[in-house]
């Protein structure tokens, strides 16, 4: 082997005498990962980059459709012990001061650079990248409750300015190209991979002598504010409020990187890192990232690759009618005609029909990236009808009229006869039993529930429900259905509100049962901000409407028990439908609307209300709030509603925005503790009723001294 | 007046007051925090008990603006408990705390007080809050040159060759070392931990006990220049007509080092320390504060503790041990000369040459070492004094009881 090339297991080098650049290639064996391998690669590599004679540069690039994606996450998931993960950090750190202070270094981005891959390119001295809309850059470290621990906290803030860099860091933003290259993410963009090496060649040669910015003395930060000025503790002060009102302090992480930021930037680069690194381990063996790197991360993934469930490639779904065209109907209309399906819009009403169509044109004209041909061939593909002989010879109905069994009952009667042999016949009904429902149809092997979420473009989740009779077929090809709308499944088991409705309306009960029990709506709604819940229950009663509260309410008594009728939470919320407050849509519920803008709670809330709790405050409201939903989540389980204790977590995260920052129902309950939870939720049931009582699969977990979940 | 009683005191090691240092990553918030929670975790007062915290700190600015002593004490306990005072008497700042606490408790204002100090000289350095001390208004008012050029003037009064000063040192080096290797310090120092409650510093960081005479002759003299080339040693005839050359003898080796670090005392009435159950390591005598010509700034030690030496009926031969803030050798070395105090009573386990002066806490510092050695060698009676910026000097006498 000559001198001239390198190879390990992460690392690939090639040295080219002729300009004296050596270009290292991350290529480890089928994605690129920050882990102990790929840094001893890295560390490798730099080494034998020293003994080139006459090295000039240094290109670093990606053997892979990738750059590099991030971390190894099963590596951080298992770390407890802050110590390791400190000194983990710093070898990272020091790799990166050692390429960021010799030659000079580009980043040849052919492909997405992520996390510790991205922070891998912020160590270098320059960044070009192809421009290519399916790659992007950027820390999302955030969203799994970490922040950037090779860097990125101090590199990004020096190269972008405190103010662009902790928007970007706080939200986890990612950035196409385009965007990287305005924000200062990238340095320069090429049209193809190919102009790449030429690029970063070009770039060393007319930069033979380089310093990171930070490392010259009389380092201006960019973005105009310095820090230990002024103007930085305005912007920290600001930064942090707005930080609070969005967080509600559920979220330690984005704490963390507003506080390395600002500590980070008073230091040098070197102690900076320090610093950042500490703050970095202490987020790394907590409770909040263990239980959203686990959801959110691995659960997620497992659920997108319909892990443990039949397959089929191919749904089989060409031609499929929606039934209603109100805005789940005209939502589910756009999703499958992007998705390349033929699509019947049907509805009773002609004008329901044209607004239906209104709402899909809408949608379709906001698909910036397809040319007008490829916006004409969705518009094409959809038909909106009020004649039930259109959905003739449909592969796929989707049922989403009003929720009456008996309306469902009868359009299933209307239309199933007419569709194609061997059809699917999905419900889009958020809590009627399937199994029901499927007594109208003449094949109940081949209905289904599809419970997706509003707005159904932006909502990530699809809930399917097997029926009794539904089959293994059938729930294959609505898998693979919700694949093509690139949906994130969980396949539950039937019974009234299925999974995600009875936890959403264990939540919004609670919130109406505690303002009538006469705790202050003001302290529910900050209560459960606090917990990390995305919307407070107040609020999101408006946003579903009290009406539909009220209806669903009333049908699920006759399903789940007549005394649901008697809390004084739900005569609340009757007597405010009564009184014409029937939520946002209505301009007036819990809350005040004015133009359709939420303003304060209702005034007159208090006035409907005569109850003392006999204790209040901010611990006791939000234990309520969420050992409601916990309780019921336990009762799913317990009764086989989910199949997997995983599919809780992900269904409440993605469906009704339970706290992302626990994990999920299950996760918080393993945070609680099995064995506190059970006491409290029996001292609860004591007090506030039933609903509360611990599930069987609590008690069981409790007494053997188990969780749900390993971290 | 009534007695007022040190209770407990601990600090933080010290480190090296440089970007390199292992504390330039805690914010001194974080360093005085640390110590406000170790004497409460040690003494077991209930913070809503503490009727001020009163804290020492000579740079506030930055990191060190704000009233620290209240911000840390929020942190440290939480919720609205401890008042807070931060206060600046240059490097007598954390003795000051203490006296001011003594002085509240003896007045029957208050009956537990927390006293102390804290400075980060890496995070904010020295000088950086500024000031008119060196303006040249003040200049033709007043007069004031750098520290380092009044010990060179100090040492070219009084003759004190370089091999002089720089015995000295080696001397406190040397004491350092014995100190450190018996674990005199053991009883007092909290380790600096940080949000994973892992260790950033568990001892004193610049101590060099191998110093020797020969390693410090390599040292070039550190106001040299600035007494020469930038012509400063001319101001020090205003108030010295006569002296014509200053020789520059003092350097970083015989001179104090700059550090971060913090200190807490706990000084409370009798009646406070039975409360909680504690018996007092000390009862504080007197205090002094004395001044001086400001040009030669650093003679304040010697009429403080003269002054609280007559404040409490006592001779200099009556103290058992002292601690003289060796801002510079030549401030111990004249104040042992003028009060005829034995070598072998002052700075015994070494001083600010081997261990660092972090200004604002240094007081509170120094009288820790002190209670800790007179009760290591059973002894009764301390004083603990510092020179002082601006010309003054302070004092405090301990009383073992």
């Amino acid at each position: 082997m000559s001198d001239h090339t390198f190879r390990n297991d992460a690392f690939q080098g090639a040295f080219d005498p002729t300009d004296g650049i050596a270009v290292l290639t991350f290529a480890m064996d089928k994605v690129n990962r920050i882990n102990e391998s790929s840094l001893r690669g890295l560390l490798a590599a730099l080494d034998w980059t020293k003994g080139l004679p006459g090295l000039k540069g240094l290109v670093l690039t990606s053997g892979h459709k990738d750059f590099c994606v991030g971390a190894d996450l099963e590596m951080v998931q298992s770390e407890r012990d802050p110590a390791r993960m400190l000194e983990a950090v710093q070898v990272f750190h020091a790799l990166h001061r050692r390429m960021e202070t010799g030659v000079p270094v580009v980043a040849a981005l052919s492909g997405s650079a992520l996390g510790g891959g991205y922070e891998l390119a912020l160590a270098c001295h320059h960044r070009v990248a192809v421009d290519d809309a399916r790659v992007q850059f950027g820390l999302p470290e955030v969203m799994l409750g970490l922040l950037p621990g090779g860097g990125g906290t101090q590199r990004l803030p020096r190269m972008l300015g405190l103010q662009n860099a902790l928007e970007l860091l706080t939200q986890g933003t990612l950035l196409r190209p385009d965007k990287a290259k305005a924000k200062g993410l990238v340095d320069a963009l090429v049209p193809t991979a190919a102009d790449l090496l030429p690029a970063a060649k070009a770039w060393i040669a007319a930069n033979p002598k380089v310093k990171q910015p930070w490392d010259k003395g009389g380092f201006v930060w960019p973005g105009g504010v310095q820090p230990g000025t002024a103007d930085a503790r305005n912007l920290f002060l600001a930064a942090s409020a707005m930080a609070y009102n969005k967080t509600a302090g559920a979220y330690p992480a984005v704490e963390a990187i507003l506080s390395a930021g600002q500590e980070g930037s008073l230091l040098k680069l070197e102690r900076a890192l320090e610093v950042e690194g500490r703050f970095f381990a202490s987020l790394v063996v907590g409770d909040t990232s263990k239980a959203m790197t686990r959801t959110l991360f691995f659960f997620k993934n497992a659920a997108d690759k319909q892990e443990g469930l039949p397959r089929v490639d191919d749904s089989g779904f060409r031609k499929v009618s929606i039934l209603g065209a109100g805005m789940m109907g005209a939502g589910l209309a756009f999703v499958c005609a992007r998705a390349g399906m033929s699509v019947v819009l049907k509805d009773l009403h002609a004008d329901a029909v044209e607004k239906g169509l209104a709402h899909v044109r809408a949608e379709v004209a906001g698909l910036k990236h397809l040319d007008d041909a490829g916006r004409k061939a969705i518009l094409d593909r959809v038909e909106g009808t009020i004649d039930v002989a259109r959905t003739a010879g449909s592969d796929l109905v989707i049922e989403a009229v009003v929720e009456n069994l008996k309306v469902k009952h009868a359009v299933t009667k209307e239309t199933e006869p007419g569709l194609a042999p061997n059809a699917v016949w999905a419900s889009n009904t958020s809590a009627i039993p399937i199994t029901d429902l499927a007594a109208a149809s003449a094949d109940p092997d081949r209905f289904i529930g599809l419970h997706f979420f509003s707005p159904v473009e932006k909502m990530p989740l699809l809930e399917i429900i097997c029926g009794k009779g539904t089959s293994q077929e059938t729930l294959a090809r609505s898998l693979a259905f919700g694949r093509a709308l690139k949906k994130t499944c969980v396949v539950v088991n039937d019974g009234y509100g299925f999974y995600t409705s009875r936890t959403f309306s264990a939540y919004i009960v609670e919130g109406a049962q505690l303002v009538a029990e006469g705790h202050d709506p003001r302290l529910v709604e900050w209560a459960a901000r606090t917990a990390g819940m995305v919307v407070p229950p107040l609020q999101v009663f408006d946003e579903v409407t009290l009406q539909l509260g009220k209806h669903a309410i009333t049908q699920g008594a006759e399903y789940r028990g007549k005394e649901l009728l008697d809390f004084p939470g739900v005569k609340l919320v009757f007597a405010m439908a009564e009184a014409g407050r029937l939520g946002k849509a209505h301009g007036a519920g819990f809350y005040d609307y004015e133009q359709g803008k939420r303003k304060g709670l209702w005034a007159g809330l208090s006035g409907l209300v005569s109850a003392k709790p006999a204790e209040t405050g901010l611990e006791v409201v939000r234990q309520r709030l969420m050992l409601a939903q916990v309780a019921e989540v336990g009762r799913c389980l317990d009764e086989g509603i989910l199949r997997d204790p995983k599919d809780a977590e992900v269904g409440a995260i993605f469906g009704i925005g339970f706290a992302p920052n626990t994990g999920g129902p299950l996760s918080y309950a393993d945070t609680y503790g099995l064995a506190n939870l059970v006491r409290d939720l029996d001292a609860l049931a004591a007090n506030h009723g039933d609903r509360y009582r611990p599930a069987e699969a609590f008690r069981k977990l409790a007494a053997d001294g188990k969780s749900f979940f390993s971290s | 007046m009534a007695d007022a009683f040190i209770y407990d005191a601990l600090r933080t090691p010290r480190g090296k007051g440089k970007d390199s240092g292992a504390l330039y990553v805690v914010r001194p918030i974080d360093l005085l925090t640390g110590v406000l929670q170790a004497l409460q975790a040690r003494t077991g007062f209930a913070p809503a008990d503490v009727e001020d915290t009163v804290i020492g700190c000579v740079t506030q600015t930055g990191e060190q603006g704000t009233c620290i002593a209240r911000m840390a004490a929020l942190q440290a306990w939480g919720g609205m408990e401890g008042p807070g005072v931060t206060l600046n008497r240059f490097c007598g700042s954390g003795l000051e705390a203490v006296n001011h606490a003594a002085a509240m408790v003896g007045a029957g204002f208050h009956d537990l007080v927390v006293a102390g100090g804290v400075e980060s000289m890496s995070r904010v350095p020295m000088g950086s809050d500024g000031g008119s001390m060196f303006d040249p208004e003040f200049q033709w008012k007043v007069g004031s040159v750098p520290q380092g050029i009044s010990a060179d003037l100090i040492a070219t009064l009084r003759g004190y060759t370089r091999d002089q000063v720089d015995a000295f040192a080696v001397e406190s080096q040397r004491r350092a070392g014995v100190a450190l290797a018996r674990g005199a310090f053991a009883k007092s120092l909290v380790p600096v931990k940080d949000r994973n409650g892992l260790i950033v510093l568990a001892a004193d960081e610049l101590p060099r006990p191998d110093t020797t005479l020969q390693s410090l002759s390599q040292l070039q003299a550190a106001f040299q220049m600035l007494g020469t080339q930038f012509q400063m040693d001319a101001l020090v005839r205003k108030a010295y007509p006569e002296v014509d050359r200053v020789r520059h003898v003092h350097h970083a080796g015989n001179s104090s080092g700059i550090v971060d670090g913090a200190a807490a005392v706990l000084v409370g009435s009798k009646a406070a320390g039975e409360k909680l159950g504690l018996r007092p390591r000390a009862r504080i005598r007197s205090v002094a504060l004395s001044v001086s010509e400001p040009i030669i700034m650093l003679y304040g030690p010697m009429p403080a503790s003269r002054r609280a030496l007559a404040k409490a009926g006592m001779q200099a031969s009556d103290i058992d041990l002292y601690e003289v803030n060796e801002a510079f050798a030549c401030v111990p070395m004249a104040f042992m000369d003028d009060l005829g105090v034995p070598h072998d009573k002052v700075n015994v386990n070494g001083g600010a040459i081997a261990f660092g002066h972090p200004l604002g806490a240094t007081g509170a510092v120094i009288l820790n070492t002190l209670l800790d050695e007179l009760e290591a060698r059973d002894l009764s009676t301390g004083l603990a004094t510092l020179c002082i910026g601006g010309g003054m000097g302070i004092a405090t006498i301990l009383e073992r009881v």
